[in-house]
């Protein structure tokens, strides 16, 4: 009887891709159907074998030897968990997501990026988009930008001021620029070329200045310079230039220069009705109307 | 016709007009064409005031009367429509432009025939002689063919028309000059009319001077007759003499006046974005494209390199080079004011209208927005106008605003319905997590609104101005009659004393609260004019997108 399963276990080392149950008849066709299983069983549940079933029906395979020396359980989940960490590269992986892709219980996912976590071979980084969230990364890399929100963030908090500052110092030196252009009192041509700067330009401004505790690179910038467009202020053209030319991306390079507003504030903002808060409830007889309205008193005392 | 727009239609006529005019126009405003019957029976007012009233409409050609829909020979029914009664409150506008372009001659020509509605050559020319002469030096007086030829240079120049004649106009009366120009009585069947009225411009003759004999000299009118100063008014007028110009009358043509704000408007943008020498290009470029363009053009027609050369105003001497420069920076700019049509002649030129009068309205809202909710809010807005459609977090990324602040912004904006939520669902059942939510300006029904905002904030002005007076009432007409009583007692020569005593009837306060009332009056009414430069801007924004269906 104990030789039935002996002989099981060498076919499967004979056949490491698997054995089908066929084949273990041709083998031993003395062996009773009976026997056979209870031998398979016996294997199975010394752990030394896989049982795995394909499109002819189940397969027999003899488990990885090195990987069953360091198969204790809970290291093989680490290795398991630490491998998806490390796919997951530079932007990190949700706790979640790591359960899904190991289908392992959220307890001992837990356990495990603890332990990991202590033998410093990830790291826990708060994502700026969700700041309950936490993903998962190995120790040595640089998290990604879409994850700690790039040089406008610093703990998860967005500089408004910074950005004020950057924004408003890229104005000036653009202004400058346009007016020191326009008192040059050249051709119209040339006035309008040298009232113009690089994005490159700006950068190296604002790096030289040295407002900005964090690196800045050109893209960061060019943020900067495109808020300024949606202020009115600036205006930007993009001119084909040799590679290689500094400042020049994919052959090409972004030019921007202040530039002034097309017309004065309307009309209809200099009267008290035009900044109204509360325009709409204003009719004639009512609680607010033109005869008692208070914000024309104060405009028409002023 | 919305309600903004009647309220202050009829803030306007009761203004300039009176009360009961003011009821008989809104009325007609609200309820369409209708007989005399009907309006002397829905309005309650006699017939005799009803009559007058569209007598005062129609000579000022914002009620027009066609035969009854119902049948042929059924009553005539009248019609007013807002927009002539809204250009009431650019007369002020109308007149300094006269005044910069003709002098005060010019300035005067135009005020009588806003005044009288429409007037004959030679009755206006009288008219303005003899308030010209009043103005002027004891012993002078102004020669009536000074006046002519401002008139013929104003016709000349398309601001002035010819009335279209009314086609039915056989049973006007010319013996009663009191109302000139008074079409067939309602109260009696009239001929049958034109349904439609004609446009003044669809007459040959509309811009052709009649050949008028006009020799003499204003006539002073003497301080004494100042009494007899309305009776006056109307004896000039039943004057017998003729001059060969009877049953021709003239109008006020507001179109041309609006193309020449619409130049003007595009000519000081340029100097603002630019500079002033770019500013002068294209207003040469206008000023040769002024009868050669039609109102509803979308640009002008093309006009050589070589042209405005020629015609550039002698002042600027700029080299040929130098201006080829200045045109091709106008073409680059990328509010696109100068466009180019073709190489010859050294290159074609255009001004693109519709699109300038578009960027200035667009530049009006971004205006309106940074003035209201405040910069950060205007460069939502603007981010909004130039990439279409974003989501909430592109906005936050573009604009570079924090979550929550450019969230409130957002939220503010769509209240005031300044900016508008589109949703694409990912599927069919608009599940509000499986949709995209899309935020997007509109420019033209945001304009829209707009105007109906300054229509409503000029109604607003004007009744705040009306308050203010009647409140001071008993203090205005206290201090109307001391300066009755002053201005009696020196003719008479009274004596120093006589004049402090009468002048100390108003006490220090009283004449603070006075002044105080002036400078409100004064300060309403700069408004008023304005915001009536916003609503010019806008409607013609409005106005050229629809020419274009």
């Amino acid at each position: 009887q104990t030789a039935g399963w002996v002989q099981c276990e060498e076919l499967c080392q004979q056949f490491p891709h698997g054995i089908t149950d066929q084949v273990i008849q041709n083998d031993m066709p003395h062996l009773e159907p009976q026997q056979r299983a209870m031998a398979i069983n016996k294997l199975l549940s010394l752990g030394q074998l896989d049982l795995l079933r394909n499109s002819s029906g189940l397969l027999y395979r003899m488990k990885d030897m090195q990987s069953t020396s360091k198969m204790k359980g809970s290291d093989n989940q680490e290795k398991l968990v630490y491998q998806i960490i490390e796919d997951a590269g530079n932007k990190g992986i949700w706790s979640r997501d790591i359960r899904f892709k190991s289908n392992l219980p959220l307890t001992e996912i837990n356990k495990i990026l603890k332990n990991l976590e202590s033998k410093k071979l990830i790291k826990a980084v708060k994502s700026v988009a969700a700041s309950k969230k936490k993903v998962y990364m190995l120790y040595n890399l640089q998290p990604d930008r879409s994850v700690t929100g790039g040089a406008w963030y610093s703990d998860q908090d967005f500089e408004s001021e910074f950005v004020e500052v950057l924004n408003q110092q890229c104005f000036k030196f653009l202004q400058s620029k346009a007016e020191a252009a326009r008192d040059s009192k050249q051709s119209p041509m040339v006035q309008r070329n040298s009232s113009f700067a690089t994005s490159h330009e700006v950068w190296k401004y604002i790096c030289e200045l040295g407002i900005s505790k964090v690196d800045l690179s050109m893209d960061d910038i060019e943020t900067i310079l495109n808020t300024l467009i949606y202020d009115g202020k600036v205006e930007m053209t993009v001119i084909a230039a040799k590679e290689g030319t500094v400042g020049s991306v994919d052959g090409q390079m972004k030019l921007y220069r202040g530039v002034n507003p097309v017309i004065q504030p309307t009309g209809v903002v200099r009267t008290p009705c035009g900044l109204c808060p509360v325009f709409e409830d204003c009719h004639e007889g009512g609680e607010i109307s033109p005869s008692n309205c208070i914000y024309m008193t104060e405009w028409l005392d002023f | 016709m919305t309600a903004q727009e009647v309220r202050l239609c009829g803030l306007l006529l009761q203004e300039h007009f009176g009360e009961v005019v003011a009821k008989v126009g809104t009325h007609l405003l609200k309820s369409g064409a209708q007989n005399l019957r009907t309006i002397i029976h829905e309005t309650g007012i006699s017939l005799d005031l009803v009559k007058k009233s569209l007598c005062v409409l129609v000579q000022h050609g914002t009620c027009v009367f066609s035969s009854g829909r119902k049948a042929p020979g059924s009553p005539t029914e009248y019609r007013t429509s807002c927009d002539r009664i809204l250009r009431i409150l650019r007369y002020p506008r109308y007149i300094y432009t006269a005044k910069t372009l003709y002098g005060d001659t010019g300035e005067l020509i135009i005020e009588e025939l806003l005044q009288r509605g429409d007037m004959t050559m030679s009755s206006t020319v009288k008219t303005v002689a003899d308030r010209l002469t009043q103005n002027m030096e004891e012993g002078r007086s102004m020669d009536y063919s000074e006046v002519s030829s401002a008139f013929s240079k104003l016709v000349e120049t398309h601001f002035l028309q010819r009335c279209p004649p009314m086609a039915g106009a056989g049973t006007k009366d010319s013996g009663t000059p009191a109302t000139p120009a008074t079409p067939a009585i309602p109260g009696t069947p009239a001929a049958p009319v034109s349904t439609a009225p004609p446009t003044p411009e669809s007459f040959p003759d509309c811009y052709r001077v009649p050949h008028v004999t006009l020799i003499g000299r204003g006539k002073r009118r003497l301080s004494n007759e100042d009494g007899e100063d309305q009776r006056n008014a109307k004896k000039t007028k039943m004057d017998s003499e003729t001059h060969g110009d009877e049953g021709i009358y003239w109008q006020v043509n507001f179109e041309r006046f609006h193309l020449h704000f619409r130049d003007q408007a595009i000519i000081s943008a340029v100097a603002n974005k630019l500079d002033q020498t770019s500013s002068e290009i294209v207003r040469t470029m206008l000023r040769m494209s002024e009868v050669t363009t039609s109102p509803t053009a979308t640009c002008t027609k093309p006009l050589s390199a070589n042209e405005i050369f020629r015609s550039l105003p002698s002042s600027y001497n700029i080299p040929r080079p130098i201006l080829d420069q200045y045109l091709t920076l106008l073409v680059d700019d990328p509010m696109e004011f100068v466009g180019k049509a073709g190489e010859s002649g050294g290159g074609m030129y255009v001004v693109n209208l519709h699109k300038a009068l578009a960027n200035l309205a667009r530049a009006t809202l971004e205006s309106v927005v940074q003035e209201r909710f405040g910069s950060r809010s205007a460069r939502i807005f603007r981010l909004l106008l130039r990439k279409r459609h974003l989501e909430q977090k592109q906005v936050e990324d573009f604009a570079m605003i924090p979550a929550k602040e450019a969230k409130d912004m957002l939220y503010t904006l769509l209240s005031q319905n300044l900016v508008q939520l589109q949703e694409i669902p990912k599927t069919p059942d608009y599940a509000p997590s499986r949709t995209f939510y899309l935020y997007t300006v509109n420019q033209l029904p945001t304009a829209r609104m707009l105007l109906q905002n300054c229509y409503k904030t000029v109604a607003n002005l004007i009744e705040r101005r009306l308050f203010e007076s009647k409140e001071s009432k008993r203090l205005l007409e206290k201090s109307q009659r001391i300066e009755a009583i002053l201005a009696s007692l020196q003719a008479s020569g009274a004596e120093p004393e006589q004049l402090t005593e009468v002048e100390e009837m108003i006490t220090a306060p009283e004449k603070q609260q006075l002044e105080a009332l002036r400078l409100h009056i004064n300060k309403l009414d700069s408004a008023e004019n304005q915001v009536d430069e916003t609503i010019f801007l806008l409607e013609s924004y409005v106005n050229s997108t629809m020419s274009v269906y």
